[in-house]
């Protein structure tokens, strides 16, 4: 059985704007089901050399729609970041932990 | 791993995280095939419009391309839901840079009919741009 654990992450990067700015700290919690349409930490594939992405910051915005098993996720700004029509759909394991709320708002 | 006692950077940004689009490369290279288009009509010289002919299809095939990394890259769901022409816009643009277009023909009607959809992508682009 999974247990809940929250956890802090800083955002790094411009692709969830307006929500999240680049250097905002977020509360996070691991170990709980996805909800469709909040942010998460995800954990996406490697790119197309083979590398290793970070964790990520993204939105889950559902289900894929050909894989109901699996989550698609977004970014919050249209003009950035990788996205589930770049890498395809993620698996539940690769959902890490759900977005609680804002800790701290970066300056700028 | 994770930790309430440490803050872990997670990543906001793009594979390579560059973010630079803009519809002005397609029409730079669908100008040139205007152009081209032109002096091939004013030069007999068999070799010069061989060249031409080679440059032509090259820059043809550079509009279709930047057209489609603006598709494929810049553009995303809520862009299509705000213009619902903007897919057969850009199968239409892409039409006209290829083989019945300006890659196939020396018509320079066809290289205005492209520029203009070329406009018209590029104020999509920049309505986009002003959110």
């Amino acid at each position: 059985m999974r247990v809940p654990l929250p956890a802090l992450v800083r955002v790094r990067g411009r692709s969830m704007l307006p929500t999240y700015r680049d250097g905002d700290v977020l509360l996070v919690v691991r170990g709980v089901r996805p909800r469709p349409g909040r942010a998460h930490v995800v954990r996406l594939p490697p790119d197309a050399a083979g590398r290793p992405r970070p964790l990520s910051v993204k939105r889950v915005t559902g289900r894929d729609p050909d894989d109901p098993e699996r989550w698609w996720v977004d970014s919050d700004n249209a003009a950035e970041g990788a996205t589930s029509f770049d890498v395809g759909s993620l698996a539940d394991e690769d959902i890490v932990a759900v977005v609680a709320r804002l800790v701290r708002r970066a300056l700028g | 791993m994770l930790s309430l006692f440490r803050i872990t950077d997670v990543a906001a940004h793009c594979d390579l995280p560059c973010g630079v689009y803009d519809p002005a490369q397609a029409r730079i290279e669908a100008e040139s095939v205007k152009a081209i288009i032109a002096k091939v009509a004013d030069n007999d010289d068999p070799d010069f419009r061989v060249r031409a002919t080679i440059i032509k299809e090259q820059r043809s095939e550079l509009v279709k391309h930047h057209l489609w990394v603006l598709w494929t890259d810049y553009f995303k769901p809520p862009h299509f839901e705000k213009f619902p022409q903007l897919h057969q816009l850009v199968n239409e643009a892409t039409k006209l840079a290829g083989a019945s277009g300006t890659k196939g023909e020396f018509d320079a009607a066809k290289a205005d009919e492209l520029l203009a959809k070329i406009d018209e992508i590029d104020a999509i682009f920049k309505e986009t741009k002003k959110g």
